[in-house]
């Protein structure tokens, strides 16, 4: 029965849908705030779901209709699955086991790879165009996203992230060890969610709306709450890893805080960069200072 | 009893998202782009329309209001059509300025249809020349409002199955 309600209402399920919404909603508030506008009211990511749930969904020709109808749902249950293995709201994860790290990360990846299949499931060039660059996106943030978890989990060795949230909260603030690690965790978490300046596989002004234009309703719907959950699970890694652990509520609420107005900072500050920008900014920087952190971790590690 | 009441819930719950939801998509059906500057106008932090949950979407497939501007040309008429066609029920036409309101200063050319409402069923006319981003904010508040409060529907559209069914050359002899 316990598990029930840890599936279905708290801490993964209803609940954190309701906290994927609210942080959609800070997202957007502060951007909006930044570019001096007055933004969108608090129940505005509650109505777009609500109404886009209660649309019509047209399933175009041409398409896998099982498919079509089956990836959204996937991908939702990818995030919500990747949220029982965090600290999610600052309490200790749901289910916990030595190697959750690695399942947390691969699950938090199933959301792109189903974003792509949907895209080069239809018809469409946009769809497709989109597809493709969700894919080359996910290629290139993969590796140095999944490099800087590597880093707390070896400086804590262990794999499991319940361990390495209480190693960094017993006084180690890894964002002063690892510096690269965090800030290249934090940028690869915008790509993952496709945020701006990042935004090329969704471009509005180039290819409509990128491997989700033929989506509607129900579909759409759902791949919006895993978006929102899904930031909800980014920042609770990044905050548990590299800001000093998450033991409580109210450090939950400071620290996540603190990361998005980072976030949102740099949507607000930079313009989108083209794909093939993107890919050289991860690659050439981003992966290549990580890589070269690592190695100075590990000469540590065995050193001391 | 119970199921009516549940059904009620649920309708005033739909309402109250699609009121306070509505994405739109902005089409050309051969304005003079007098209007479209009006309408990227009210788009901008100025008029901030995020404050009531409007966003101009690029895909039809995701929006529930079209904003239509201009006259309706021979050449926009299937896409127009075809526009109209793709977004999801439920959908909402806002026509924006005088020449989508009747066709203009551009009616009885050999090469226009007509207004907006000679092709599609229209929710809510926003005149001028071009209308001021006030007017447009006014025009779809007005649709929202006339959602939570249903009454009789203004428009009588060309048919109720819009496109082949009546011929463009038919239409604009009416609307001579």
């Amino acid at each position: 029965m316990s598990e029930i309600f840890a599936l279905l209402i708290f801490p993964s399920g209803l609940f954190l849908l309701g906290l994927g919404m609210a942080y959609e909603w800070v997202d957007r508030k502060l951007l909006a705030r930044f570019q001096n506008r007055i933004g969108p009211r608090w129940f505005q990511p509650l109505a777009d779901n609500i109404k886009l749930l209660a649309k019509e969904e047209v399933v175009p020709d041409g398409v896998n209709r099982l498919l079509f109808i089956g990836l959204p749902v996937v991908a939702l249950a990818g995030a919500l699955t990747a949220a029982l293995y965090v600290p999610a709201f600052g309490l200790p994860p749901a289910y916990s086991f030595p190697g959750d790290l690695i399942v947390t990360i691969y699950l938090l990846s199933l959301m792109t790879l189903c974003i792509g299949l949907a895209g080069a499931n239809t018809i469409s060039r946009f769809s497709l165009i989109g597809a493709t660059r969700t894919l080359t996106q996910l290629f290139s943030y993969e590796a140095p996203f999944m490099l800087t978890m590597l880093g707390p989990a070896i400086v804590a060795r262990t794999w499991q992230i319940g361990a390495i949230n209480e190693f960094a909260g017993a006084g180690n603030w890894l964002l002063l060890t690892q510096p690269i690690g965090f800030i290249v965790a934090l940028i690869g978490l915008m790509g993952k969610l496709e945020m701006p300046p990042f935004d090329a596989p969704e471009a509005e002004t180039e290819i409509v709306a990128g491997a989700l234009t033929e989506y509607s309703g129900r579909g759409l719907a759902l791949f919006h709450l895993g978006k929102g959950v899904e930031l909800v699970v980014g920042v609770t890694l990044i905050g548990a890893f590299y800001l000093g652990g998450i033991a409580n509520p109210l450090e939950f609420l400071i620290k996540t805080g603190a990361l998005m107005l980072f976030i949102v900072g740099v949507q607000a500050l930079m313009a989108r960069m083209r794909i093939e920008q993107t890919v050289g900014l991860w690659w050439r920087y981003g992966s290549l200072l990580v890589l070269a952190q690592l190695l100075l971790l590990l000469i540590w590690e065995t050193i001391v | 009893m119970a199921t009516s009441l549940l059904d009620s819930i649920t309708a005033g719950l739909k309402t109250w998202a699609r009121v306070n939801s509505p994405w739109a998509i902005h089409f050309n059906s051969g304005s003079c782009n007098g209007c479209d500057i009006e309408i990227l106008a009210t788009l901008t932090p100025r008029y901030d329309l995020e404050r009531f949950g409007i966003k101009l979407q690029g895909s039809p497939r995701h929006a529930d209001v079209l904003i239509c501007t201009g006259p309706v040309t021979r050449q926009a008429h299937d896409r127009l059509l075809r526009i109209y066609e793709q977004m999801p029920e439920p959908k909402f036409v806002v026509a924006v300025g005088s020449c989508a309101l009747s066709g203009g200063v551009f009616e009885g050319l050999y090469n226009v249809i007509g207004g907006i409402d000679q092709v599609l069923p229209v929710d809510a006319y926003v005149p001028g020349c071009p209308p001021r981003p006030e007017a447009i904010i006014d025009g779809v508040a007005k649709l929202l409002a006339s959602l939570s409060n249903p009454g009789p529907k203004l428009s009588t559209p060309a048919s109720g199955a819009p496109a082949e069914s009546a011929p463009a050359a038919e239409v604009a002899e009416e609307v001579v």
